[in-house]
């Protein structure tokens, strides 16, 4: 089918990439987001624009709000059709009681599982979550989308398309494909090192472009790759369901003999029991974790089979001093207090998994590295939007000499792609300043301001493209980086207007969070006005290109 | 605050020792210094240089953090100096030539 080798990875290159490169440009941006989704937070819900605080005391403060929590309606509703006869009208029965938090957290999350009565499936739970302010307990109202961690974080690993869980088989499929795209392009490229540092903006557009492509993706293949396989392994209990499929006995009969092993019941036993002091069980782990020298805070606390006999709590150490994401979990009684068991120090292949897993989610407290994160997502995108622009400069010619309109579809769908996915993403932030307090739901307006501009701007990416088909620029590219420009600054303007944060009063206290995020936008305002004062210039008639191609430029 | 100058001082190591590694290809030292001879600076020194300068670097990160922590900094600053050194041999060759201890090329750009 093809005359060699490098002519037929040049093409799974080439279709594969273009196929899932749209869904991948979406996972490299929210995942640089997502590096700061605690910071966006602050952002969008000002009532959380305080420091970050540690664990409180159960006792004190969360007993009392875990006893006053209740499942959500959604997940009630979502159980009923697997229950025999009517729902309850109050849940009596936790399982689980979870908080968690990690050092760039103000407010803390806390959620609950519980018993239903007459279900199918007696281990499914129905779940509650709320927010608090860990300093006094008070609950922060419960419709307030936390635009960071609650929506771009999971756009990124499952584009928010929860339906059959079909949002994490695309991503997955997007990162297999990614992989496939850094073994291929690596093939491609005959010149890897030798053109390492190479970018000839002065060349042809074409040449320019495949430079910037392949610069984007040789410098940061170690991230690429790492970032694209660790994310397949975090996720590869839902890619490898065998142990709710095939392997369903098998997988429930480990359960019960590993509670055997741990000493940690497995089932309720049936008899109430009070719950001791967890206050004084969080200071024996800490206790514990210091002669361990390993001193550090509380990052999970849970409670299993909560006021029963057999009830038990497990308290994690939060990880902020190394990659590898462990726990160091240690398991009381809940009822007497005791030791019930130390997790053992990790076997050699946990210890690749927790550092694979931990290298992904970063949990550890690294400004610089988080930083570089970013910037190694970034270089991502810059190489997906230059996969898609070098595509679309390769054919248009042809494609507008033969009146086909391949390359006007593909440059309408990368401009909403990237330039459309950053309006939308400014968007959202400024109906989240913009939409009255009081409007019911208005966490999912918000979410509805952000799919509808992202079709607004879709449908002005294909309308603005025309010029395309006739081998010329497309001037959607220049108006939706005007667009970027006005909206990034008016978000930060919002934000001074509604909640009186304005940069010199953010920048002048040392609150980061809300500080980076407005200067972010602002920067992004500046990329876009440059760029498209770039494009104008570009769009003026010019002499033909005349540079001409290695045979790799050809080909691809 | 010292373990942020170490930081530094790691990225910048990462910034000089690739930007060595690119002068010992013939094409960017063109690009940088233009028709001057290469003399001690040949392009085995100059990498030699570079590896002993990226080396330095990584001891700087094992300095401030834990090992695999330190490992992560280190790649991701090479990616960032890459971008720099690729960066600056487009748009201002002639800075890399402070690298060879050379005069720049004239009118560079």
């Amino acid at each position: 089918m093809f005359q060699n080798f490098r002519l037929a990875m040049a093409w799974v290159h080439t279709w594969f990439g273009l196929f899932l490169g749209f869904v991948l440009m979406v996972v490299f941006f929210f995942g640089s987001l997502s590096v700061f989704d605690r910071e966006i937070d602050r952002w969008a819900i000002p009532e959380s624009r305080f420091e970050p605080q540690p664990m409180p005391s159960f006792d004190e403060i969360l007993k009392p709000v875990f006893e006053d929590m209740q499942p959500s309606r959604e997940s009630v509703d979502q159980m009923r059709s697997r229950v025999d006869g009517p729902m309850p009208e109050h849940f009596d029965t936790p399982v689980r009681w979870g908080a968690y938090t990690t050092h760039r957290d103000p407010v803390l999350g806390l959620f609950a599982g519980y018993q239903v009565p007459n279900a199918h499936n007696p281990d499914e739970l129905v779940w509650g979550t709320r927010t608090i302010d860990p300093r006094t307990g008070e609950s922060l109202p419960d419709d307030q989308l936390k635009i960071g961690s609650r929506f771009f974080y999971p756009l990124h690993y499952s584009l928010n398309l929860h339906w059959k869980d079909l949002g994490y088989w695309i991503v997955g499929l997007a990162a297999l494909i990614m992989l496939v795209a850094l073994v291929t392009g690596v093939i491609m490229h005959r010149k890897l090192f030798r053109e390492l540092f190479t970018f000839r903006p002065n060349k042809s557009n074409q040449r320019s472009i495949l430079d910037l492509h392949n610069l984007t993706g040789v410098v940061a293949l170690p991230f690429h790759f790492m970032f694209a396989f660790t994310g397949l392994v975090i996720f590869a209990g839902i890619y490898f369901p065998v142990t709710h499929t095939q392997l369903e006995p098998l997988h429930d009969l480990h359960e019960v003999m590993e509670s055997q092993e741990t000493g940690l019941p497995h089932e309720r036993a049936g008899v109430a029991a009070p719950i001791a002091s967890v206050d004084a069980m969080v200071a024996e782990a800490q206790r514990r974790w210091a002669a361990r020298d390993m001193a550090g805070d509380v990052g999970f606390l849970a409670l299993q089979h909560v006021g029963d006999a057999n009830g038990y709590v497990s308290i994690y150490r939060a990880g902020t001093d190394r990659i590898a994401l462990t726990g160091e979990g240690i398991h009381f009684n809940a009822s007497t207090g005791e030791v019930l068991r130390e997790d053992p120090p990790p076997s050699a292949v946990e210890r690749i998994d927790e550092f694979l897993t931990g290298l992904h989610l970063q949990h550890f407290r690294h400004w610089l590295l988080r930083w570089l994160y970013v910037l190694g997502g970034l270089t991502g995108c810059a190489c997906i939007a230059t996969g898609f622009l070098f595509f679309v400069e390769k054919r248009k010619r042809q494609h507008a000499k033969r009146g086909q309109i391949g390359s006007r579809v593909v440059d309408a769908l990368a401009v909403t792609t990237v330039t459309g996915m950053l309006i939308a993403t400014l968007g959202i932030l400024i109906a989240n300043r913009l939409l009255p307090v009081s409007l019911p739901a208005r966490g999912t307006w918000e979410q509805y301001c952000f799919w509808g501009i992202w079709g607004l701007a879709m449908v002005h990416a294909f309308w603005r493209t025309a010029p395309v088909a006739r081998a010329r620029l497309a001037p959607a590219w220049g108006e939706q980086c005007w667009a970027i420009a006005v909206l990034a600054v008016s978000a930060v303007v919002l934000n001074w207007i509604t909640t009186g944060d304005h940069l010199l009063k953010t920048l002048s206290a040392g609150y980061w969070p809300v500080a980076g995020v407005d200067l972010f936008m602002l920067v992004s305002a500046l990329v876009a006005v440059l760029t498209a004062r770039r494009l104008q210039r570009r769009a003026r008639p010019q002499p033909a290109d005349s540079g001409e191609l290695s045979g790799e430029a050809a080909h691809a | 605050m010292p373990e942020n100058v170490l930081l530094l001082a790691a990225l910048l190591l990462s910034v000089i020792g690739l930007g060595w590694f690119a002068l010992a290809l013939d094409v960017h030292w063109k690009q940088a210094c233009g028709k001057q001879a290469r003399g001690v600076a040949s392009a085995r020194g100059l990498r030699l240089f570079g590896g002993v300068a990226l080396a330095l670097s990584l001891i700087l990160c094992l300095q401030v953090d834990h090992p695999t922590m330190a490992a992560l900094v280190w790649i991701m600053s090479l990616a960032g100096a890459a971008l720099i050194v690729a960066f600056a041999l487009s748009w201002r060759p002639h800075w890399l030539a402070l690298l060879a201890a050379r005069p720049p090329r004239r009118q560079a750009g």
